[in-house]
């Protein structure tokens, strides 16, 4: 897949793929534009885009990203430290395994979000609730695909580097850690979506900046080509963040079959 | 050889070492909430809570709004399946519909859909119709994407043979494509039911309008954290219940369907 001709190959089919969304913001414009798609229901395409410039012209929408991207990444942070380090525990010692499963399957099935007001309570209702929140709802995927991984070492690579006299310290850092990134890597990527709706949940519910305060603002004074131009950019600042985490992904794991 | 007897013996003992951790972290809550180590106003003991919640239950308080955020997500969920799993299948089947809407599915799915909430208050008012719109939204894309999954990973032997045989193209999808989909379809919905209880509880707390997520928020502003607790234990709950109920359903359906490996 490399060489000029596969990335042609690759700009070709992802042109093919991005166009069908193209044709459905084309026919959102032509409808606004024609009426059919009236401006009391929703404002059209250019207008949104004109407004989205303007928050972003005028500087508005930075100090509502970087409080956003300051709690969720935060709240990450912390699930990500935490999670990979009790998935390997729990899959290395049997005893946390026992004590922790359990207690993993009550927490499971809580909807997280439904956690905003308990946090409220307890850490107020400022930016530490917040971020408890989003650290919770993270690390439970996070915990469950480590433990996986962790657990499915192939044995085959434990006994030949304690064959060879690896320390416990190093098998872990050298051998499970390793080849146990695959799953790791997709639970965090499932912790990165479910970071965001739990920091917009929380920030509808509570807050007076971030891009979830912004939406809800907007949506309630009736600005809703602002409104729709603050979900836009969630969206494509989502995105972003999703893309680049693959290919950063891709870029550390190239030794890894799973990358090819 | 194990006797049936053994095989209980060890169940217990499964069930036990289960039941420890659990008992533990419980006891050592009441423990520490009854010796004032925490703030039993912010952190009520666990007894207060479950006798607030048998309380709420019996009472009939918890009921109203239970019955409203339920019967809310299982609607969302249900115009979900019925527009989604057609949805799926055409596009699983169709290379014209495949190449359309995959990529529109596809990048909408990460999406925070959550975020559209204003919009749907705008559009559909602040009762019923906009949570249920919502609901509907989020749980349509799980539902399209795992459909679609199943139904273009259908081995082309089963379509092959039966178009020898001369099958029609819709009696293809009902007796061919549906059924071979059918395992991929109930994924689908398995994650979609988490999901209906989810947005229902955030649409109730973000909007209002009674139910569970409102009960939740009135309880927080009151300051009655017993009844906060009770409630996110009947969310918990609910979601909990349906997500095994479709797991049952999963299995007595599908009790013929090998899973090719």
């Amino acid at each position: 897949m490399t060489g000029a001709r596969g990335g042609w190959q690759s700009t070709g089919r992802n042109m093919l793929r991005i166009l069908p969304v193209l044709i459905v913001l084309g026919l959102w414009q032509f409808a606004s534009a024609t009426g059919v798609l009236p401006k009391s229901l929703m404002p059209s395409l250019f207008e949104v885009g004109r407004a989205l410039a303007g928050l972003i012209a005028s500087g508005e929408i930075v100090p509502h990203t970087l409080a956003s991207l300051g709690r969720a990444g935060a709240g990450f942070f912390v699930a990500v430290v935490f999670g990979i380090a009790i998935g390997v525990l729990m899959a290395r010692v049997h005893s946390v395994q026992l004590a922790l499963e359990p207690i993993l399957g009550l927490i499971y099935p809580v909807p997280k979000p439904a956690l905003i007001p308990l946090f409220m309570v307890w850490l107020g209702i400022g930016n530490f609730s917040k971020i408890a929140v989003i650290a919770l709802a993270c690390l439970v995927p996070i915990v469950i695909a480590t433990f996986n991984g962790a657990r499915s070492v192939d044995p085959m690579l434990l006994w030949s580097a304690r064959a060879r006299g690896t320390s416990e310290r190093r098998l872990l850092w050298r051998v499970v850690l390793p080849s146990a990134l695959p799953q790791i890597a997709a639970g965090v990527r499932t912790a990165i979506a479910i970071a965001v709706i739990v920091l917009v949940s929380s920030e509808f519910i509570s807050s007076e900046a971030g891009l979830g305060f912004l939406i809800f603002s907007y949506g309630g004074v009736g600005a809703e080509d602002a409104m729709l131009a603050v979900v836009l950019y969630l969206a494509v600042l989502g995105y972003a963040l999703d893309r680049l985490y693959v290919a950063g992904l891709r870029k550390a794991m190239a030794w890894h079959a799973f990358a090819h | 050889m194990r006797s049936p007897t053994d095989g209980h013996a060890s169940r217990m003992r499964r069930l036990f070492v289960r039941i420890v951790p659990v008992g533990t972290v419980l006891i050592a809550w009441e423990l520490a909430t009854r010796l004032n180590v925490v703030n039993p106003y912010v952190f009520p003991p666990v007894s207060e809570i479950v006798l607030r919640w048998v309380t709420l239950v019996a009472g009939g308080t918890m009921l109203g709004p239970l019955w409203d955020t339920l019967w809310r997500a299982l609607l969302g969920l249900g115009m979900a399946v019925a527009i989604g799993v057609p949805l799926g299948l055409v596009m699983g089947r169709s290379r014209a519909a495949e190449w359309f809407l995959e990529p529109l599915f596809s990048f909408a799915f990460p999406l925070p859909k959550i975020a559209l909430i204003p919009l749907y208050v705008s559009w559909f008012g602040l009762f019923s119709l906009s949570k249920v719109m919502q609901i509907f939204t989020d749980c349509l894309f799980p539902i399209v994407l795992f459909t679609y999954h199943g139904a273009r990973g259908i081995s082309p032997i089963y379509t092959w043979s039966a178009q020898a045989r001369g099958t029609g193209p819709l009696r293809m999808f009902w007796r061919v494509v549906l059924p071979l989909s059918l395992a991929s379809i109930y994924d689908g919905v398995q994650v979609a039911v988490v999901v209906a209880v989810l947005v229902a509880v955030v649409t109730e707390m973000v909007s209002g309008g009674s139910g569970l997520g409102y009960m939740m928020m009135r309880a927080y502003r009151y300051g009655d954290v017993r009844t906060a607790f009770a409630t996110l234990l009947t969310i918990s709950l609910i979601g909990y219940v349906l997500y095994r109920i479709a797991q049952a359903l999963r299995e007595r359906l599908l009790f013929w369907h090998v899973t090719e490996a």
